[in-house]
């Protein structure tokens, strides 16, 4: 009797509540709606729009695997992470001298520095984190505005150039995002950490009674955020061959839209790194659909904001244990 | 239980059968009958419920008439609060009604209750911490015009406050500066603005010292006098016996007896609640005492507890014994690491441990159980699985990676020692009942080395009675193999039951030391009230 | 006097004053900060970021919060501009309605399906921002009438101007609902223990929808009337009002924690980083440094908030005074609490 219950026959892992189900046949239907219009949609199979497609969902897709660790330790978002993005491309070009490797290391320093600041008052002092955020947000913002008097850096010849190039006939941000969501994943998955971040996400008090130090966890997160979003820094630096505050603007909320569409829970404790890649392919894939029916940047602006909004509210309905 | 008022029982109960013909006068008969106290204002008539397949009211009637305290009496499960809520209009019957004045109404929202003149003191108040006592009286009545602050309402604030004897609350502070017994008072001062006629008090005194205690009663009888009527829920059956008049026992969504107070003496008044005579609860005492596991000397919190020093050995139960604000449940979540300002000397297993840090506390074999389950307890989204081997994750993990198969079997062994279905493992811990939910907790503190220090709040709050007896078994099973528990209780039974070291505290100084056997709930109740030889 | 620094919202205003008292000595006599016209920008500024402060302000007392203000302003904007070139106050009129209706459906979608606010305002934000973003193709859209932007900003008193003026009634006329109405003492019961005023017989699921009809109400106006001042409206600046806002709101005395605050102080709070901006521009500093300005006083502030400051502060305290007592331990003669 003893082990039977662990080794019984493997069943399709439903949610119990009939709001559950209910949600994942309304994810299922969403999802069979996208296949269908992509389908039908001339020119969606083509070269160039995929291409586009996958860079577009590589930018946001790192960034929103590092506000995925920020929305699962219980601290729903960043608004600083847009302009970590930038800065830390400003860093990424302006090290160059010390050398790819160099300047890379140097990027994702100071992003991770960045963010590791805001998680230590979020954690230790658990200030709030939209307010911290924010205020983060304009510090950042005005100080490499005052630092860079507004221009852009940009480097010293070719140095960029192997970021531009492919890995296994992938193109660099693509493969640099699928490693990052598989090195999350395996993170939140199986380690010590990414389980008592899950923890910490569902229940602070709890967390801390049983002994594990939230402070130090929550500090972690936003550190795992910060390096993420620095990589994506890099990317984009190398494939804009510059540095500039304007590259990452409103990439908070093309990640916290990619977090959300992928099915994370906005009051932490549940989620993971693979859905926040779903969220970025979704949302990557209405984009593209949308540019090709004709419709200019803005709707696409507007049908993602749109689309945040029905998944929050079809959020209740997995609420209803 | 609780003993200390039954030691005033007499002049209070006097005073209640006195102050019943004056409120009973429309009755004309000079004995006080309190079941038929004259014409029933409020009354349920073959009330039915179901939540599901659970039927919570089975065809349950009764009546509550002028001027009378009714007790309301029996276990949890025994469908106390559901009769409350469909009283009060948070539920509606699936059958039967709510009679008024002899009249069948529909109570179908809250408001209606507050219309027709039922009202309610939870368990929870529903004060609002930073809004001023006046504005929490006059919260939410139905009597407020636009322009809220009017003087006739202040007065008749401040006569409601003078009837319960509370004069010396002031109007304008925020009621977050009272303490809980005020606080309860300005509760029932707004029953009164809103003319209540049934003042439902449902466990009213369970965090009152007992000074406030008796002015609620005061108040109560107060409010008697005027001719309103009392439902009086509780588990402290000696209180029942002081203030009430009368009491309504239910069994298992059942009415099984309403009886004058007067002639019931309190074995029978159990075994109605039970429905069999109350059998052996409590497990027999430990059976040899180990080294010492917790040694604490001089702890002192500021303003709360002053230079507290005990041991706690292995293989024994120690319980804190004192009411609500003595510091029992303060010492308690300060050895857990919980309170940043605590200062003293620990030693646990013979090392010095440094407050202040739940971590570090853990790391030396500190447990801890909170009675808040929701809050410090369980990890609602989490699975069973996940909440039990919580805080063992570092003995299975490898370079920072988590173990998945040592972690499930470990899980299986927890949920198997506790009584946890294991088919449950996977499911979310939310899904659990509230007994579970806390063997979830003790579960998670079972270590492989027994050298552990267990730590608990109000292990039982909120628990019935046979999961009680469970919950004793499994820490008396803790013992055996080896753990000190600490715990802090106010349930005197359950100290003298199960405590093999009995402390008791007033006001954050220790009173008394005792040993199983030398102790009664007389002794304690006598320490932790008014002991003569406070001093220090 | 200690009462005074105590009460929430008098603080901005002490604030206020040293404010004045450090720019007059960074001005160092040369006479550019206390001017009519440094005044008046200040006082411009309160009618910009004034409206969704206070919006924003009392969606905090109920203990929510309304990030969507930001982008209703914009919309807003767009509304008035695209609806008013003919009778202004028709534009406005639109403005605030709309602004009252995308408020209440915010608050009844919290209500109906218990859904948090940051959730649902966060997804309010993206939408209405996408929608200014269409509206205006990510250009701005010019309004024709400009003697109605030079009517909106016409100097009243030297200080004050019409924008400045109707602001100002909208927070005099919510101070005084707040402070003496039913209503007002519900909002803060709300915010203090939802719970409790729910169980006391206030109807929080029709507070709710209320609340977040007058920010976004409120958005509109302010919206409307800036785009008005500006003659344009623009589907950008998103956060450049939001975390002004956020920022003037707690300065002014409002807690996340909900139940405290009150409009006069978010009047302070709202003047304290107008004159910061002002100010600082007054004596000829790059606009960047307001930026890291706000972002630091935010930051102070949320600090100052913050749940466990208290204990993380002792535990700190106590470990210096540790440190130090070792070294005294003779002297004393007293072991340290380990």
């Amino acid at each position: 009797m003893s082990d039977q219950a662990l080794s019984a026959p493997w069943r399709l892992p439903l949610p119990h509540s009939t709001g559950g189900r209910v949600l994942v046949a309304i994810r299922l239907a969403a999802v069979l709606a996208l296949v269908g219009a992509a389908a039908t949609t001339p020119g969606f199979f083509t070269t160039v729009s995929l291409f586009s497609l996958l860079n577009t969902m590589s930018f946001i897709g790192c960034v929103a695997v590092g506000m995925t660790f920020i929305t699962l330790s219980g601290n729903i978002m960043s608004f600083a992470l847009s302009v970590t993005l930038s800065t830390s491309g400003i860093i990424f070009i302006a090290a160059l001298p010390l050398g790819l490797a160099g300047a890379m290391i140097a990027a994702l320093a100071f992003g991770a520095a960045l963010t590791g600041v805001q998680g230590a008052v979020i954690g230790y002092f658990r200030a709030n984190p939209i307010i911290v955020s924010m205020a983060a947000l304009a510090l950042i913002t005005g100080g490499a505005t005052l630092i860079t008097q507004g221009h852009g850096v940009y480097p010293q010849g070719n140095a960029t150039a192997p970021l531009q190039g492919r890995v296994f006939g992938v193109p660099m941000p693509l493969f640099a995002f699928i490693v990052t969501v598989i090195a999350a994943q395996i993170v939140l998955s199986f380690t010590r950490f990414g389980r008592q971040l899950y923890m910490v996400g569902s229940n602070w008090r709890a967390a801390l009674a049983a002994g594990l130090e939230p402070a130090r966890i929550v500090l972690g997160a936003y550190i795992a955020a910060g390096l993420c979003t620095a990589l994506a820094g890099i990317l984009m630096a190398g494939r804009y061959s510059s540095g500039d505050m304007e590259l990452g603007i409103g990439y908070d909320y093309h990640a916290i839209s990619a977090v959300l569409v992928g099915g994370t829970a906005i009051s932490g404790g549940e989620g993971s790194a693979i859905r926040s890649l779903i969220g970025a392919f979704i949302i990557a894939v209405c984009q593209v659909l949308l540019l090709l029916h004709g419709f200019s940047t803005q709707v696409q602006y507007l049908a993602i904001g749109i689309i945040v909004l029905v998944v929050i509210m079809l959020q209740t309905l997995a609420d209803e244990a | 239980m609780d003993v200390k008022v039954v030691l005033q029982a007499e002049p209070v109960a006097g005073a209640a059968k006195a102050a019943a013909p004056i409120a009973a006068d429309k009755m004309g008969d000079s004995e006080p009958k309190p079941v038929a106290g004259g014409a029933a204002i409020v009354g349920v008539r073959q009330l039915c419920k179901s939540f599901g397949p659970i039927a919570a009211l089975k065809d349950v009637s009764l009546d509550i008439g002028a001027g009378e305290i009714r007790g309301i009496c029996g276990e949890n499960g025994a469908g106390k609060s559901t009769l409350v809520k469909i009283l009060t209009g948070v539920y509606r019957p699936d059958q039967g009604a709510v009679v008024v004045d002899g009249v069948a109404v529909s109570v179908a929202t809250p408001r209606q209750a507050q219309e027709l003149g039922i009202a309610i003191v939870a368990q929870e108040l529903s004060l609002c911490p930073d809004l001023s006592v006046e504005d929490n009286i006059w919260l939410g009545s139905l009597k407020v015009p636009f322009l809220h602050k009017q003087p006739q309402l202040r007065k008749r604030a401040a006569d409601a406050l003078a009837l319960l004897g509370a004069s010396h609350i002031a109007l304008d502070v925020p009621v977050a500066s009272l303490s809980m017994g005020e606080r309860q008072l300005v509760e029932i001062a707004r029953l009164l603005t809103r003319d209540a006629r049934v003042l439902i008090l449902d466990e009213p005194t369970a965090t009152l010292t007992d000074v406030e205690i008796e002015r609620i009663f005061a108040a109560l009888l107060a409010v008697k006098r005027e001719g309103r009527s009392v439902l009086y829920i509780t588990h402290r059956l000696a209180e029942v016996y002081t203030i009430c008049d009368s009491v309504s026992v239910l069994r298992n969504g059942e009415l099984v007896a309403t009886r004058p107070l007067n002639g019931l003496d309190r074995t029978a008044l159990i075994e109605l609640m039970l429905g069999r005579p109350s059998g052996e609860m409590y497990p027999e005492e430990a059976r040899a005492r180990g080294a010492p596991a917790l040694v604490v000397d001089g702890l002192s919190l500021p303003g709360i507890v002053d230079d507290f020093t005990m041991t706690a050995r292995r293989g024994e139960i120690v319980c804190i014994a004192g009411q609500v604000g003595s510091g029992a449940a303060e010492i308690i979540t300060a050895l857990a690491g919980l309170v940043h300002d605590a200062s003293g000397r620990v030693a646990v297993n013979g090392r010095q441990l440094k407050l202040g840090s739940p971590a570090r506390a853990a790391r030396r074999g500190i447990m801890f159980v909170s009675g808040d389950r929701a809050a410090e307890g369980v990890f609602r989204r989490l699975s069973v699985l996940q909440n039990l081997v919580a805080t063992r994750l570092r003995e299975h993990s490898l370079f920072g990676f988590l173990r998945g198969g040592a972690l499930r079997a470990a899980a299986s062994q927890l949920a198997k020692r506790v009584g946890i279905d294991r088919r449950r493992l996977r499911a979310r811990a939310d899904e659990l009942s509230g007994g579970n939910q806390q063997k979830l907790a003790f579960g998670r503190c079972i270590e492989r080395q027994a050298n552990g220090v267990l730590l608990m709040n109000e292990p039982t709050r909120g628990i019935d009675v046979g999961a009680r007896a469970e919950i004793y078994r499994l820490m008396r099973s803790f013992c055996e193999e080896g753990y000190a528990l600490l715990m802090a209780s106010s349930d005197l039974e359950e100290i003298v039951g199960v405590g093999d070291v009995v402390i008791t505290l007033y006001r954050g100084r220790q009173v008394g030391h005792y040993r199983r056997g030398e102790v009664t709930m007389h002794r304690i109740v006598a320490d932790i009230t008014h002991p003569a030889d406070a001093a220090r | 006097m200690r009462s005074l620094i105590v009460n929430r919202s008098v603080r901005p205003y002490l604030l206020l004053v040293a404010i004045i008292v450090a720019l007059w000595l960074l001005d160092a006599g040369r006479g550019r900060f206390f001017t009519a016209a440094t005044a008046f920008s200040v006082l411009q500024e309160f009618a910009t970021i004034g409206p969704i402060a206070l919006g924003l302000g009392l969606s905090m007392i109920i203990r929510e919060f309304d990030l969507s203000v930001g982008g209703m302003m914009s919309f807003a904007g767009c509304i008035a501009v695209l609806s008013g070139a003919r009778y202004p106050e028709l534009g406005v009129l639109l403005a605030v309605l709309f602004g009252v209706l995308w408020g209440l459906f915010q608050g009844t979608v919290m209500v109906w399906l218990r859904l948090g606010s940051i959730g649902v305002t966060l997804g309010g934000l993206l939408t209405l921002g996408g929608l200014a973003y269409v509206v205006t193709g990510n250009l701005s859209i010019s309004y024709p009438r400009m003697d109605v932007a030079m009517a909106v900003n016409q100097p009243v008193l030297q200080l004050l101007s019409p924008r400045s003026i109707i602001t100002l009634a909208a927070f005099l006329a919510a101070a005084f609902f707040m402070a003496r109405t039913r209503i007002g003492r519900d909002l803060y019961a709300t915010g203090s223990d939802r719970r409790a005023a729910m169980v006391a017989g206030v109807r929080t699921d029709v507070i709710l929808p209320g609340v977040f009809a007058c920010s976004g109400a409120l958005a509109g106006l302010g919206g409307s009337l800036l785009s008005y001042s500006l003659a344009a409206a623009s589907g950008a600046a998103l956060t450049d009002a939001l975390v002004p806002a956020v920022a003037a709101a707690i300065i002014g005395g409002v807690s996340l924690a909900g139940g405290k605050g009150t409009p006069i102080g978010i009047i302070g709070g709202v003047l304290v980083l107008g004159l910061l901006s002002a100010g600082l521009n007054a004596i000829g500093t790059p606009p960047a440094v307001q930026d890291v300005v706000t972002g630091g006083v935010l930051f102070l502030v949320a600090i100052a908030d913050a749940v466990d400051l208290d204990p993380r502060l002792f535990t700190i305290r106590r470990y210096w005074s540790d440190m130090f007592l070792r070294r005294d331990l003779d002297k004393s003669g007293q072991a340290p609490a380990e």
